[in-house]
C-alpha cells in the first residue's frame, strides 16, 4: 500500500516526515513544490552529494583527453606552422582548458541522470498538486498495521487529506 | 608509430627550424629597382593570377602577388622617389602560419611558406595577422575572358573564390627544378637552375633568388652585403628576404 | 534574505504559489493570435534581410560583402563578436548570482540564460557567414576524416572552436537542467500532445527531496563550471586579435576588455529583454523595481571599467610612442571612422552615467532607451576595433579603409531577428521565469505566516 498525505503547510509536512522516520517507516518520499533544506535534512541527505564524483572524474577525464587530442593530433602529421614548436604548451593548455569545462559538465549530467535515478522509467507516485502549492509525504512499502499507523501519524500532523493507493510494482 | 617516434625525434633536434634542406632566399636591390612593374606582369602571368578588373581594383581588391610600393618626398623637380617592390618575405616565424585552423599555411623543409589552396576554408585570419600585407583574398571566383583562358600556365592551379593566395616563390619552377636535379644523379639543384618569374623579368637584375644554405650562390653572397636589411625585422619574423637599400647620393 | 527584502521584490504584493504557477505557465499555454503574427514577422524579417542576402553571398563570393585588401575582417567578425558578447549576460546572472545567492536574480535569470543561448547561436550563424569556403567549415572541428588530417590546435581559431562548442553545450545543459521542475509544472497543467511531451522532457520530475538535492547539486556544479568557461570564452575571442601582431590587436588589455564589454553589452540587453517581458507578457508583478535598480548599479559599474580600461588603451598606446601604434591611434580618434569612434564613447561611457540618478533608474522607459543605445554603442566598439586597425598595420603603401555594404547591413538587421524568433519559440516551450525559484522568494507556507 502506498499512503499519500497532503500538506498545506509547511512545518506540518516536515513534523510528519520527522514523526515517520523515527516511527521507523525508511521509505518515504517528500514532494514539494520548491526545494526545502529541513526535508532535506530529515532525509539525511547531508551537505554533499555523490554527483561531485562525477564532475571530478569527467573534469580529470577531460583534461588529460584535451590534451592527449592536441598532442596526439599534431604529431599525426607533423606541419611546422611559423617557427613554434610541435608541441607548444600555452596553446595546448588551452585547448586543455575547455575540454576539462566540457568534460565536466558532461560528466555532471551523466551523474545527476545517475544518482536522482531519472528518468524515471516507470509510474512513481505523485499528486500534481505536489507540484502547485502543496506538500505531499509518500510512504510506500507498508503492509498491514503499518499502513493504519502510518496513517494516523500523517492525520495527527494535519493532514488536508489522505489517499491510500496500491503498490504499483 | 615507429615512424612518428622518428619524426619526433627528428623534430626535436634542435635546429629544426632553422636547417631546411633548401634555404630559398631573394635579394631585392633598391638601387636597382626602377618601379618598371615587369616583375608584377611576369607573376601574374606565370601564376595565373586572376584578372580582377577595373571596377574591383578600385575596391582595393587587386591581386597581386608582388607589388610595387612607392614612397616619394618634396615636390616636382626635387622629388625623391623610392621603390619597394613588396611580395610574401616567406617569413621563418611567419605570423599566419599559426593562425590558420586548418593548417592551409605551414612551413615546409625548403623554408618556403606554403598555400594550400585545397584546405583553405577562408576564414582569412593569416591576411589579418601578415604585417607586410602580402596576401590577398579571392572575393569572387575570377574568369578569365576568351582567349586569355590559353594563356593560362598548366602548371599551376586556378584558385576559386573564398581561397586566400599569396607570393609562392613560383614553387612550380622549385619542383621542375628539383625533379630534374632528382633525375640527373641526385644532385643538389644548383645556382641559377630555379629562377622565378620576376626575378626572370626584371630588366636591371634588381631581383637574384637562390638558395642560401648554398655559401657559394649569388644570393649567399649578396646577402652579406653591408646594404642590406629586412623590412620589419623588429616584429620577429625572419623574413628570407633581403632588401638592399638605396644608395643615397 | 529576510522577508522584507523579499517583500520588496514584488511591487505588487507576493503572489500565492498557485498564482505563480497559473500567470507563469498561462503564457505557454494560451496563445492569441498577436503570437502568430509577431513570431511570423520576425521569422520573415530574418528569413528576408538574413538568409537570403548570405544565400547571394554564397553563390557570388564573399566580395558581395564590403571587405578589400586593406580590412579583410569586417562586420561579419564584429557581429559575431558582439553576439557573443551578448552572450555573457546568462551566464553572469546565473552562475555568478547563484553562488552569490542574490534573490533578485530569481525572477530573470531563465531568461537571461535563453538570451545566451540564442546570442551563441547567432554568433555561429556569423561565423559561417565570414568563411570564404563555409561548406568546409566541418575541417576545422577534430573530425577523423580519410585525408588524416587534424585542424591545427596552435591556432587562436581553434582556440575558439573548442570554446564556443563547450559553451553552447554547457549552456544548453545549464539551462535544461534549471528547467526540468518547471517541465515538471507544465506537464501538470497540460493535457494530450503537451502532457506527453513534458513528460518526456522532465523525466518523470516529482519533486522529491532526494531529487531536489541532487539537482540542487548538480545545479551548482554547473553553475560553478560555467563561471570561467565564460571568462575564458570572451578572452579567447578576443586572443582571435591581441594574439596578431597588429598594433591596435596586439594589446595584453584585450581579454579583460573583451569580457568586460560582453558583460556590459549582455547585461543591457538583459534590461531590453525584461522590459519586453513586462510589456507584452504581463509579468509586471515578477520583475520589478527592485530587479532594474539592481541591473541599473550594475551597468553603471561596468560602464565605469569599460571607461577605465578604453583610457588604459589610449593612456598606453600614447606615452609608449611606437609610431605604429600612434599611427593606428590618430586613424582610430580622428581618421575615417572617428564619428563612429566618438559614438561608442558617448553611447558607452557617458550616456550610462545618466543612471546615477534615481529617478531614471527607476523608469523603464528611459531605461529600455539607455540599454538600447549601450547596446548600440558595443556593437559600434566592436565595429571600430575591427575596422580601425587592419587598415593601418605597418607598411603605409598598404593603408586604406573599407565601407561596409548593403548586404552587410541587412544580415546585421536580420541576426537581431533571427535572435527575437528563437526568443519567441522559447517563450512557448520553457516557462520564461523559474517557478521554483520564485517559489522560494515567496513567503514560505508556515501556518503562522
Amino acid at each position: 500500500m502506498v499512503i499519500l498525505g497532503t500538506f498545506a503547510f509547511e512545518e506540518d509536512f516536515l513534523a510528519a516526515a520527522r514523526n515517520l522516520t523515527a516511527s521507523g517507516f525508511d521509505n518515504i518520499s517528500l514532494l514539494s513544490p520548491l526545494p526545502l533544506d529541513e526535508a532535506q535534512e530529515v532525509l539525511g541527505l547531508g551537505k554533499s552529494s555523490p554527483v561531485r564524483h562525477f564532475t571530478l572524474a569527467g573534469a580529470i577525464f577531460g583534461g588529460i583527453a584535451g590534451f592527449a587530442m592536441a598532442v596526439a593530433t599534431s604529431l599525426v602529421f607533423i606541419l611546422p606552422t611559423g617557427g613554434r614548436a610541435i608541441i607548444t604548451i600555452p596553446p595546448f593548455l588551452i585547448i586543455t582548458y575547455e575540454m576539462t569545462i566540457l568534460f565536466g559538465v558532461l560528466f555532471t549530467l551523466m551523474g545527476f541522470h545517475f544518482v536522482s535515478g531519472l528518468p524515471a522509467w516507470t509510474d512513481k507516485p505523485y499528486l500534481s498538486s505536489a507540484g502547485t502549492d502543496k506538500f505531499v509525504v509518500v510512504v510506500e512499502g507498508a503492509a498491514g498495521a503499518q499502513v493504519a499507523r502510518a496513517e494516523t501519524i500523517i492525520r495527527d500532523a494535519g493532514a488536508e487529506e489522505v489517499r491510500l493507493e496500491e503498490d504499483k510494482q | 608509430m615507429s615512424t612518428i617516434a622518428e619524426k619526433l625525434r627528428a623534430y626535436s633536434k634542435p635546429g629544426y627550424y632553422d636547417e631546411f634542406d633548401y634555404h630559398w632566399t631573394m635579394t631585392i636591390d633598391l638601387d636597382r629597382c626602377t618601379g618598371c612593374e615587369a616583375c608584377v606582369v611576369a607573376c601574374q602571368a606565370e601564376n595565373n593570377l586572376p584578372i580582377v578588373g577595373e571596377e574591383r581594383f578600385a575596391q582595393k581588391r587587386e591581386i597581386k602577388w608582388i607589388r610595387i610600393e612607392r614612397y616619394w618626398e618634396g615636390e616636382y623637380p626635387n622629388i625623391k622617389m623610392g621603390f619597394i617592390p613588396m611580395l610574401c618575405q616567406q617569413c621563418d616565424d611567419a605570423p599566419c602560419e599559426t593562425a590558420c585552423p586548418v593548417y592551409a599555411t605551414y612551413h615546409n623543409q625548403d623554408g618556403l611558406n606554403t598555400q594550400i589552396y585545397n584546405r583553405c576554408i577562408g576564414t582569412r585570419t593569416c591576411a589579418v595577422y601578415c604585417p607586410y600585407e602580402v596576401r590577398y583574398f579571392n572575393w569572387f571566383t575570377y574568369t578569365w575572358d576568351e582567349p586569355l583562358e590559353q594563356q593560362l600556365n598548366p602548371d599551376v592551379t586556378v584558385r576559386e573564390k573564398g581561397v586566400m593566395e599569396k607570393c609562392t616563390f613560383c614553387i612550380q619552377r622549385i619542383r621542375i627544378a628539383k625533379d630534374n636535379a632528382k633525375d640527373d644523379d641526385r644532385r643538389r639543384v644548383r645556382d641559377g637552375e630555379v629562377v622565378p618569374a620576376c626575378v626572370q623579368s626584371c630588366p636591371t637584375e634588381a631581383l637574384v633568388f637562390g638558395d642560401s644554405n648554398d655559401p657559394d650562390a649569388k644570393v649567399s653572397k649578396l646577402m652579406q652585403d653591408e646594404r642590406g636589411y629586412k623590412v620589419l625585422e623588429e616584429l620577429g619574423t625572419t623574413p628570407s628576404i633581403v632588401y638592399l637599400t638605396k644608395v643615397h647620393s | 534574505m529576510s522577508q522584507e527584502e523579499n517583500k520588496s521584490l514584488f511591487d505588487h504584493g507576493q503572489p500565492t504559489y498557485a498564482e505563480v504557477n497559473e500567470d507563469i505557465l498561462s503564457v505557454m499555454l494560451e496563445t492569441g493570435p498577436k503570437y502568430w503574427m509577431l513570431l511570423g514577422t520576425m521569422a520573415s524579417i530574418a528569413g528576408i534581410f538574413f538568409f537570403m542576402p548570405w544565400f547571394y553571398q554564397l553563390i557570388v563570393g564573399v566580395g558581395a560583402a564590403g571587405m578589400n585588401r586593406n580590412a579583410v575582417w569586417g562586420s561579419y567578425l564584429s557581429n559575431f563578436i558582439f553576439w557573443i558578447g551578448l552572450s555573457h549576460s546568462g551566464t553572469l546572472l546565473s552562475a555568478v548570482l547563484h553562488i552569490t545567492n542574490s534573490p533578485w536574480r530569481k525572477a530573470i535569470y531563465r531568461s537571461a540564460e535563453a538570451m545566451t543561448l540564442f546570442s551563441l547561436m547567432t554568433a555561429a550563424l556569423f561565423v559561417m557567414v565570414h568563411l570564404g569556403r563555409v561548406w568546409y567549415v566541418h575541417w576545422s572541428f577534430p573530425i577523423p576524416n580519410q585525408m588524416g588530417l587534424w585542424p591545427n590546435f596552435r591556432s587562436p581559431l581553434m582556440f575558439d572552436v573548442m570554446a564556443i562548442t563547450t559553451y553552447l553545450t554547457a549552456s544548453s545543459i545549464f539551462i535544461y537542467m534549471g528547467s526540468v521542475p518547471d517541465f515538471a509544472a507544465v506537464r501538470d497543467a497540460s493535457t494530450g500532445l503537451r502532457r506527453r511531451l513534458y513528460t518526456i522532457f522532465s523525466f518523470g520530475w516529482r519533486g522529491t527531496a532526494r531529487e531536489w538535492h541532487t539537482l540542487g547539486w548538480a545545479y551548482t556544479f554547473f553553475a560553478v563550471l560555467v563561471i570561467p568557461l565564460a571568462v575564458s570564452v570572451h578572452s579567447i575571442v578576443s586572443w582571435d586579435f591581441a594574439l596578431s601582431a597588429v598594433p591596435g590587436f596586439h594589446h595584453t588589455i584585450f581579454a579583460p576588455y573583451f569580457v568586460c564589454g560582453a558583460i556590459y553589452s549582455g547585461t543591457a540587453g538583459i534590461v531590453t529583454v525584461m522590459y519586453c517581458l513586462r510589456k507584452f507578457l504581463g509579468f509586471e508583478r515578477y520583475i520589478g523595481q527592485v530587479h532594474l535598480d539592481s541591473l541599473g548599479k550594475l551597468l553603471i559599474t561596468l560602464s565605469l571599467i569599460w571607461s577605465y580600461i578604453n583610457v588604459l588603451e589610449l593612456f598606453s598606446t600614447w606615452y609608449g610612442g611606437t609610431s605604429f601604434e600612434l599611427e593606428a591611434l590618430s586613424f582610430r580618434l580622428t581618421g575615417f571612422y572617428a564619428p563612429a569612434y566618438w559614438e561608442m564613447i558617448l553611447f558607452c561611457a557617458f550616456v550610462p552615467m545618466l543612471m546615477l540618478t534615481k529617478k531614471i533608474r527607476w523608469s523603464w522607459n528611459k531605461m529600455l532607451v539607455i540599454s538600447i543605445l549601450i547596446n548600440i554603442g558595443m556593437l559600434t566598439e566592436r565595429f571600430v576595433i575591427v575596422a580601425t586597425s587592419q587598415p593601418r598595420k605597418f607598411l603605409p603603401g598598404a593603408f586604406g579603409y573599407y565601407v561596409p555594404s548593403w548586404i552587410e547591413i541587412s544580415i546585421t538587421i536580420g541576426s537581431f531577428a533571427i535572435f527575437a524568433t528563437l526568443f519567441l519559440i522559447f517563450i512557448k516551450w520553457v516557462p520564461a521565469i523559474s517557478l521554483y525559484e520564485v517559489k522560494e522568494t515567496l513567503k514560505p507556507l508556515r501556518r503562522d505566516a
